[in-house]
């Protein structure tokens, strides 16, 4: 009997890079290999790597030290935004076999592939295509990422993004919606939009929005997420297509201040004005919409009247999450040659300040949907008959039922909330 | 007939100063494509540090003219002026939507508002449009840095000075739109300094321009 080569792949980092990896493990188990456990030996290491912090480079080097001690013959090939930012430095390390940029990382099986055929290639000889991953399986998430965009033009004075991701390019129509007709094939009840800025996409004269709609067009019983959106990637129209019944009621939307003076600093394309009259534009139109968030705290020059202005707006605007990040010196972005770094204690103390605000609102949040109805795609039934999963305003709901079936719809009504570590809803089903 | 690698290669035509500080770096356009309000980044090598700065020659030439103002203890400003023709350079980009949604044709009258060096996109706006509808007002310290005044036909370019006596309008450029009566636009475009353009949008904003009709980017 052969035995299958085994492959263990690591992400760190954003949706997008999950969706890389998933993509990743299909074309792997499609080419024969096995997808190793998290604690199993590995033939090959796969680390998809994130540079968006410093605290990220850290983690990354962190993941690949321990995967490549843990399999000391194994394959280690490293990829992701770290891989363009620190290319020949990685190249350097012995216990490195592969360094594979962003815009290859989709021939990644291929390149190991001919490894094991003894064709030793080097990954600047791979093809460029950063949209030539698999439509990812079934069997390992109940909602899967499309990725319709790459890369970034907006060079944000604190990012080093378009560095690693490049200019952006976007993904012809037609490819959009066969891998959206493919993943539902593949039995996906949720897909989620996904690309570095996806606001910015444009294909032959379709923009976001028109992309959008053409999904919400194709037939099946499904839904819709948008992950991570800019501002200033729609227009004022846009909540009129969350009257579609497949598009889900939630989005991501990057504040990452709620000073004026630190968003003109930061290079972000609007105001928070204009972000205040989207945040109402969409409730006046869906009441429970909602909303969650990117903060950056101690970005250079950023006052405790700065930030007080983002607090007082994070208030006002109700986010239920908001992922808050440490402002964090890029080599190479205009931000890191600003006057007036903050120090590190006073970041702490105002992530903290954040964080506290996060779960207050979380809780407020929570709480205002007691006694509604959401459509939960349950992710799994545990031995006691509760189902898990999330409704379509991207809450967590948990709720009693007969059938262990997963991957399936359920409407419920909102009884109680629960809190603690993992605070969710409980419901019934109606 | 120029070689494939030739296409890529950017190499120094020409360096005009405009005053003490300041000038204007012409090099050949190769292929590149943009519109006016993009910028580039230049290095003098493809590995060294590469600044950003925004095009203000129009899109029809066979050149590309970037605004330049050396800064003090600068890596790249002044390194670039002493530059001869025929040197290379490391282009990246374009990049940027800063007046993309500025339609000329469309007889919309535009408010251009500059402080200093600030002035470059819309000087490629106007060098591509010479028949657009706009009204520039140029915030500046001394006359000195009116930078191609000459270029902008009397009516459409306005200084405001806040030193010495020779702008059309000795003051700041904010209290000058504080005091003045400018013909309302439909779109208003804010370029140069993070202060001035912060205390810009409030004065507009309170002269009743929506956050939609007011676009800005930021000089550093």
């Amino acid at each position: 009997m052969q035995v299958l080569r085994k492959v263990s792949l690591k992400t760190l980092g954003c949706r997008l890079n999950q969706y890389e990896t998933d993509a990743l493990v299909t074309s792997f188990h499609k080419a024969g290999y096995e997808i190793a456990g998290s604690e199993d030996q590995a033939d090959v290491t796969v680390i998809n790597t994130c540079t968006v912090t410093n605290q990220s480079d850290q983690k990354s080097r962190h993941t690949i030290n321990h995967a490549a001690a843990k399999n000391k013959n194994g394959l280690v090939v490293v990829t992701g935004c770290m891989a363009d930012n620190y290319k020949e430095k990685l190249e350097q390390q012995e216990q490195i076999t592969y360094v594979v940029e962003n815009d290859r990382k989709s021939q990644i099986v291929s390149l190991v592939d001919s490894h094991f055929a003894g064709e030793i290639t080097h990954p600047d000889k791979l093809d460029r295509d950063r949209f030539g991953f698999d439509a990812v399986q079934k069997s390992f998430h109940t909602r899967t990422s499309i990725k319709i965009q790459d890369g970034c033009d907006n060079f944000c004075t604190f990012c080093i993004i378009p560095s690693v991701r490049g200019r952006a390019i976007s993904r012809p129509v037609n490819d959009v919606l066969e891998n959206v007709k493919s993943v539902l094939d593949n039995g996906f009840k949720e897909i989620v939009i996904t690309g570095v800025n996806i606001g910015r996409y444009e294909h032959e004269g379709i923009h976001f929005e028109q992309l959008l709609e053409k999904i919400l067009e194709v037939p099946g019983d499904f839904r819709v997420r948008i992950s991570s959106l800019e501002p200033d990637g729609f227009g004022d129209d846009f909540h009129k297509l969350f009257a579609h019944p497949k598009l889900t009621p939630h989005l991501h939307l990057c504040l990452q201040s709620g000073s004026e003076n630190i968003l003109l600093k930061m290079r972000r394309m609007y105001s928070v004005q204009h972000f205040r009259e989207t945040i109402e534009r969409f409730r006046s139109a869906i009441p429970d919409f909602n909303f969650t968030t990117d903060i950056i705290v101690g970005f250079p020059g950023e006052t405790e009247e700065d930030f007080k202005h983002t607090l007082d707006f994070a208030r006002e605007a109700r986010f239920s999450h908001i992922h808050t990040f440490r402002y964090s010196k890029r080599t190479g972005t205009r931000a890191e040659r600003m006057p007036v770094q903050v120090p590190g204690p006073v970041m702490a103390r105002r992530s903290e300040k954040i964080r506290l605000l996060s779960e207050r609102s979380r809780m407020e949040y929570f709480e205002s949907m007691h006694g509604k109805e959401q459509r939960v795609l349950i992710e799994k039934v545990d031995e006691n008959g509760i189902a898990s999963g999330y409704g379509e305003n991207y809450i967590p709901v948990k709720f009693k039922t007969g059938n262990r079936e997963k991957n399936r719809f359920e409407q419920v009504a909102i009884e109680s909330m629960v809190a603690g570590e993992d605070t969710y809803l409980f419901a019934t089903i109606i | 007939m120029k070689t494939i690698e030739e296409v890529d290669q950017y190499v120094v035509k020409d360096i005009r100063d405009l005053n003490e500080s300041t000038y204007v770096l012409r090099f050949n356009r190769g292929i590149m494509e943009f519109k006016p309000g993009q910028h580039v980044n230049i290095g003098i090598n493809e590995k060294g540090e590469h600044r950003e700065y925004s095009i203000y020659s129009g899109t029809h030439g066979d050149y590309v003219e970037v605004l330049i103002k050396e800064v003090d203890d600068g890596l790249v400003s002044r390194r670039l002026r002493k530059l001869k023709p025929g040197d290379q350079l490391s282009i990246r980009g374009p990049f940027g939507f800063f007046l993309a949604d500025a339609k000329p044709a469309s007889n919309e009258r535009l408010l251009f508002v500059a402080s200093g060096t600030g002035i470059a996109p819309f000087h490629s706006f106007m060098r591509t449009f010479p028949e657009a509808d706009y009204r520039l007002i140029h915030g500046i310290r001394n006359i000195d840095e009116a930078y191609d005044k000459d270029h902008y036909k009397e009516s459409r370019y306005f200084s405001c000075t806040s030193r010495g006596n020779r702008g059309d309008y000795n003051g700041r450029l904010t209290d000058y739109l504080l005091e003045a009566e400018e013909e309302k636009a439909e779109k208003v475009y804010l370029c140069g300094n993070s202060s001035m353009i912060y205390d810009a949008m409030d004065i507009l904003r309170a002269q009743g321009y929506r956050h939609d009709q007011i676009f800005t980017e930021v000089y550093f």
